[in-house]
């Protein structure tokens, strides 16, 4: 697994009254190739009009991006198509490219990136603010209604560092209601400087939030344009590991123990006697957490060095149906379930340590279905995890 | 007059005894009699292995187990560990 993660997400609120955006954010991973691509486009007017507009350029620019051809000549090709506005007579959209490439290490990060018309995107290194030095290039395309200028930089990304595009709803937050100018980007600047300071790593989702928040707020809880922001953040991935299981021969009781104890990040182990098998390897106290659990999922437990240790099938099976039906941790119920999704929500990869002992005590016919083989199980969350969750998924068989 | 020591009560909550009835004895404060809820001291554990053996022939060998003072109780439900428990002190 990668030592590094690019951590992309965004944050939305349409106009007020529309049910339907003009800013469209795509992101795409390429795994393959190595490749991210993130764009945010805004599309002229509101409505249905300008998603078009926007979802238009947007896909165009995604699927140039992909190919073998100069950013700049993709960008007059899209501007070339855009159908024109019946009330204006003009076509116009304006976007935003990320285009992420990483090496197989992950070591070396760049990122060609072009803007046109959008406010400047924002690039950060910790907590502090980096000014733009990359190059604008006027297109001079024929048909041109104006001034087409685009702005192009090829930089590095280093841990630690986020790239932040906002579209214009942001920086005219507030415009003539509490701010004469409104928000501005100096006004965006200082809030995210500030908001890093105070939590330096803040995940994408939060930042933008608290940003489209912001500016939502500026606006008097009436967005008056599409609000959209979108971040990329390079940082150190946050690690779980899930035990559950017991070895299959008794032997490998020791590897486990090993293989937990050299694991750097959350660990959950879950099953009754994989439990009590890491607390007789580690020698710790097994307390069970009586005031935690619900009529479907037994009580957690407490263990010194382990972050949750659960009960197996029940959980990993309500687990696995969470996360397939993507109910929000805010609805569920305030047991081992809603604990064990909250820690591998917040965390980048995820690895499984599969024990492949059969459980004399499950082959009772009186059992419910919901006891599974533990294999089905675990592939249904792996795939819930990819699927829904887009996060790295390792297992290995013990 | 010197507090006598409670005794203890381990409730088994691992996957086989939960789903067997297992959860409804966890709700020991609403059923056991007051008097008793005083007298022992109530603590979960992940698993007694002692669903390892079920003998068939034995009803007493079933899911929900329950260790009272060290002694393992099976087939156990709220009537019965409230008798027990009474029994005991």
């Amino acid at each position: 697994m990668n030592d590094i993660f690019i951590d992309v997400d965004y944050s939305q609120v349409y106009k007020h009254g529309q049910k339907i955006g003009g800013d469209v954010f795509l992101l795409s991973r390429n795994p393959d190739r190595n490749q991210i691509v993130a764009i945010l486009s805004d599309g002229l007017g509101s409505g249905v009009k300008a998603n078009v507009l926007a979802s238009l350029t947007a896909h165009m620019a995604h699927n140039l991006s992909f190919s073998p051809m100069d950013l700049t000549h993709s960008a007059k090709i899209i501007m070339d198509t855009l159908p024109v506005c019946k009330e204006r007579k003009i076509s116009y959209s304006t976007f935003s490219i990320a285009d992420i490439r990483y090496d197989n290490t992950a070591e070396k990060i760049i990122v060609n990136f072009l803007e046109y018309d959008n406010p400047p995107a924002l690039f950060f290194q910790g907590p502090k603010n980096i000014p733009w030095t990359g190059e604008t290039i006027d297109l001079q395309r024929k048909g041109a209604f104006k001034k087409e200028l685009l702005h192009r930089q090829t930089f590095n990304l280093e841990i630690g560092d986020r790239l932040l595009m906002l579209s214009d709803g942001v920086t005219q937050s507030g415009l003539g209601l509490s701010m004469p100018l409104g928000w501005r980007i100096g006004g965006v600047n200082k809030f995210i400087e500030r908001t890093l300071e105070n939590n330096t790593e803040i995940s994408s989702k939060s930042l933008t939030k608290a940003i489209v928040n912001k500016a939502l707020n500026l606006d008097g809880f009436t967005s008056r344009d599409d609000i959209t922001c979108s971040c990329i953040y390079v940082r150190k991935p946050r690690r779980t590991l899930i035990v559950t299981g017991p070895p299959f021969s008794k032997e490998s009781d020791v590897i486990l123990g090993e293989k937990i104890k050299a694991f750097n990040g959350k660990k959950i182990v879950s099953g009754g006697t994989t439990a009590l098998i890491v607390s007789r390897l580690f020698d710790k106290k097994l307390k069970v957490d009586l005031t935690c659990w619900s009529s479907e999922v037994p009580p957690a437990s407490n263990m010194e060095g382990i972050t949750l240790v659960t009960e197996g099938m029940l959980t990993l099976s309500k687990v696995a149906t969470h996360l397939e039906a993507k109910t929000p941790v805010y609805d569920l119920p305030n047991d081992p379930v809603k604990k064990f999704i909250e820690i591998i929500e917040n965390s980048d990869q995820v690895h499984f340590i599969v024990g492949t002992k059969i459980n004399e005590a499950h082959q009772d016919p009186n059992i419910p279905v919901e006891i599974g083989i533990r294999r089905t199980i675990i592939g249904r969350l792996r795939k819930a995890l990819e699927d829904n969750y887009l996060k790295e998924t390792s297992q290995e068989y013990l | 007059m010197k507090k006598r020591d409670k005794l203890l009560v381990k409730i088994c909550v691992g996957t086989s005894c939960f789903v067997q009835g297992g959860a409804d004895l966890l709700l020991y404060n609403d059923f056991l009699n007051p008097e008793l809820l005083d007298r022992f001291e109530f603590e979960g554990c992940s698993c007694l292995e002692a669903c390892k053996a079920v003998n068939d022939a034995d009803v007493e060998s079933k899911p929900p187990f329950v260790m009272i003072n060290g002694k393992l109780h099976g087939n156990m439900n709220s009537d019965k560990l409230n008798k027990l428990l009474s029994d005991e002190i």
